[in-house]
């Protein structure tokens, strides 16, 4: 049992904050920005990303030989704090890279790992359905094999970063007489195949944007049809048929680390630093017990989330064995995080309603998007509902519902 | 960075669980609640024979110097098979006592390690408030002799103790607290014992013109108010590891018999609203459990640990509660059974969560710590 970083991790730490101090400027903030709405990636934050990977940090704990760091999950942990904190961007290659590198073949480790650590290539998950969301059983969208092709047909849904990314990730049936997990497979397909389209479908954070650093606050997400679309056979990852193993794997990895915390408990401390500043609202409401209770008892829950992920963390550092511990966590996190911005919202009181851009908003509006992001975060990833049954079922042993 | 337990943190967590699997019976723990003594001497001194008590005392003390973690270890089993012995109430004042006391009063604790000593310590007064604020009982320096007025309440094992670790104000230096060790037989000391629903001998204490010698202070005038803090956050959060324990058990509990008990054609853990309830157990014993190990050590780790004791037992309070709540409601009729084990639990997890300082007391403390100072905050850093 150890709860602290090491002197290195903590230097380590402190690295990256000087790093991004000095190199994340705010034209990078802003070419960020715009390359997120899709409007392409500038001059300076090219020069960012080819900063950062010369440091390896993009990928701290991949194999050296597909171009990672060769370092251990803590400090890829340690990167990734500091680098969402300040900047908003996750590293790590999402699902994409990670998943390759543990089901790929040699020739897909080597076309992928090293772009997508360079960001030449950016996933986006291709899992969810008009038809089915967290139970991904359900999967209608399908792929017949055709000699040395797949021909893809059918829809996804929720597709977020659909227009930025150079690939999706996504999972098919590619046995038609297959029934719920049989049958699935994941393939690793080029974006703008001829065929695809790609629509947007706007989130309620579109009018106004949300401010920086907003739980879930993504102004778009996508729908991508698949009409014929005719893919070489060397997409497939893993093997056919083998796609819900894959994809089993990859989202526990999905559902836990930096991301996932930061974006659970950042509005825990915005309140405590918010009330350390000048003004009458402020005052009224630091002397107040009510209030100072309350703050208390959510910072204590963003406590048990920064607890978890530590959990998390040192299960991947011991092999990566998770049980329950990962459905746990995504119970856990997202609905303190909609607890507490729900609570703040009460201690703000109608300002909290104010969005970006409105006079009397408090920092710049964070609390009210947070209201209309909180919650996604409970569904998106896995519903907190299935992840319970996981816990239940996987952890505690309990039985499944008997069909009535 | 690594938070799970290593294999010698299993191995000595599994070695006190066997020992307690085979000694501690929920037969034993009702037979100790109607007898008048409220402790099992015999699984007291079998207890100490396993070097249970010597786990975390000092070398000096006659111990095995692990670190504290092991200590919480050792209660989280404790309160996992509510173990009828006055553990929590010997071992916080015994390792006050290793680390401030003079060399005499270390040499003491060989009597402890062996079972044959057993120490209580006092914190609360009439007004039941855990905080150094409420501590009234006066202290006043007459030569060489400390002389108590005042009284305690809620002291666990006060009648099973022969020594009582007792907060007092300095009557010469009101913002001064001091900690001093009072034999149970001193002249003037008189105890009435409580009915709590632990039903574990938890009483009242009356303290008129008690002398004792000066040197029966732990440390000295100085370092009082830091030592009874520390003796109050080291209470706190042993009681948290407690309620993670019992939780757990009753989780344990609730999980067999979810999946044995059947209602509409097919066991009732099949349900998904008994499901997600066990999911929650789950949650709330995780999260006390490693709010409570952190906070330990933190404190074996010389870093500032009160903010995270009173996380621990703040959050251990109500989310063990709602646990144990919980285990009876998917347990239904039969949870609140005499004669059903499933109470002794339950009446346990009910007192543990009041005692140690209350959930709002202890967001007090958090509060102060987040806002009453200027600097930036972030989770996982309290300034």
């Amino acid at each position: 049992m150890d709860f602290t970083f090491t002197h290195e991790e903590e230097q380590l730490r402190a690295e990256v904050q000087a790093f991004l101090v000095e190199h994340f400027t705010e034209k990078v903030r802003a070419e960020n920005a715009a390359g997120k709405r899709g409007e392409g990636w500038g001059e300076a934050i090219r020069d960012f990303f080819e900063k950062v990977n010369q440091k390896l940090w993009f990928a701290w704990s991949w194999p050296t030989e597909f171009g990672g760091g060769g370092g251990d999950r803590t400090m890829q942990f340690v990167i990734e704090e500091e680098f969402y904190r300040y900047t908003g961007i996750t590293l790590g290659g999402g699902t994409g890279a990670p998943s390759i590198l543990m089901f790929g073949t040699a020739a897909q480790k080597e076309e992928f790992v090293p772009r997508s650590i360079k960001r030449e290539i950016i996933f986006c998950q291709g899992y969810s359905e008009p038809g089915c969301g967290t139970d991904l059983a359900g999967i209608r969208c399908r792929a017949k094999r055709v000699g040395d092709k797949y021909i893809i047909t059918g829809q996804k849904i929720y597709t977020t970063n659909a227009q930025n990314a150079t690939h999706i990730y996504l999972m098919v049936r590619t046995d038609p007489d297959s029934v719920r997990h049989r049958g699935l497979s994941i393939l690793l397909v080029p974006m703008g195949m001829p065929g695809m389209t790609v629509r947007p479908l706007w989130t309620v954070q579109n009018d106004p944007p949300a401010p920086f650093g907003t739980t879930y606050g993504e102004e778009r997400t996508n729908e991508v049809f698949f009409d014929d679309v005719e893919v070489p056979a060397s997409c497939l990852l893993g093997e056919e048929g083998g796609g819900w193993e894959v994809a089993r794997r990859g989202l526990n990895l999905d559902r836990v680390g930096a991301w996932r915390y930061l974006i659970s408990v950042m509005r825990d401390e915005d309140i405590v630093n918010w009330l350390h500043t000048e003004g009458e609202l402020q005052d009224t409401l630091r002397d107040d017990p009510q209030v100072r209770d309350k703050i208390a008892e959510m910072w204590t829950e963003a406590e048990v989330c920064r607890l978890m992920t530590m959990r998390s963390i040192s299960i991947e550092q011991n092999g990566g064995k998770f049980t329950y511990e990962g459905s746990a966590e995504k119970v856990f996190a997202p609905e303190h995080s909609v607890r507490a911005t729900e609570a703040y919202s009460q201690i703000l009181g109608p300002f909290a309603q104010l969005m970006q851009g409105s006079p009397n908003a408090i920092e710049k509006g964070i609390f009210a998007h947070n209201i209309l992001g909180a919650y996604q975060s409970t569904i998106n990833h896995g519903s907190v509902q299935v992840m319970r049954d996981q816990v239940a079922r996987i952890g505690l042993g309990l039985p499944r519902a008997a069909k009535s | 960075m690594n938070i799970l337990l290593d294999d010698q943190e299993i191995q000595i967590r599994e070695a006190a669980s066997e020992f307690l699997e085979g000694e501690c019976t929920p037969a034993l723990v009702r037979k100790v609640e109607t007898g008048t003594l409220k402790y099992s001497p015999e699984l007291w001194s079998k207890f100490a024979e396993n070097g249970w008590l010597q786990l975390c005392l000092s070398n000096k003390a006659g111990g095995e110097e692990l670190p504290l973690p092991y200590l919480g270890l050792l209660f989280e089993v404790a309160g996992y098979h509510i173990a009828p012995i006055p553990l929590h109430a010997t071992m916080v004042p015994a390792m006050i006592i290793d680390r401030y006391g003079s060399p005499e009063q270390v040499s003491m604790l060989q009597a402890v390690i062996a079972g044959e000593l057993i120490l209580s310590h006092a914190v609360a007064e009439q007004t039941g408030r855990w905080s150094t604020e409420a501590i009234a009982m006066q202290g006043r320096v007459e030569g060489s002799e400390l002389v108590l007025n005042g009284s305690k309440t809620f002291v666990g094992s006060f009648s099973a103790s022969q020594q009582c670790l007792v907060i007092y104000r300095d009557a010469s230096a009101p913002n001064s607290l001091g900690v001093v060790l009072v034999p149970t037989d001193a002249n003037g000391l008189s105890s009435e014992p409580l009915a709590s629903m632990a039903k574990d001998g938890e009483s009242n204490v009356q303290f008129k013109e008690v002398r004792v010698p000066l040197s029966a202070r732990i440390g000295n005038a100085q370092s009082g108010n830091l030592i009874a803090r520390e003796l109050m956050d080291l209470s706190s959060v042993l009681y948290a590891s407690l309620l993670a324990g019992a939780a757990r058990r009753t989780l344990d509990m609730a999980v067999t018999h979810a999946k044995q008990r059947e209602a509409f054609g097919q066991p009732i853990g099949a349900f998904q609203a008994i499901q997600h309830l066990c999911a929650n157990m789950v949650n709330a014993i995780d999260g006390t459990t490693m709010l409570s190990r952190e906070a330990l050590w933190r404190m074996q780790e010389n870093l500032p640990y009160q903010v995270n004791v009173a996380q621990a037992k703040s959050f251990g309070n109500e989310q063990c509660m709602m646990v144990v709540r919980s285990a009876q409601q998917i347990h239904g009729g039969m949870g609140f059974i005499r004669d059903f084990d499933l109470n002794l639990w339950y009446r346990r997890v009910g007192s543990w969560s009041l005692r140690g300082g209350t959930a709002a007391e202890h967001r007090r403390t958090i509060a102060a710590a987040l806002i009453d100072q200027p600097q930036r905050v972030r989770i996982g850093l309290i300034p």
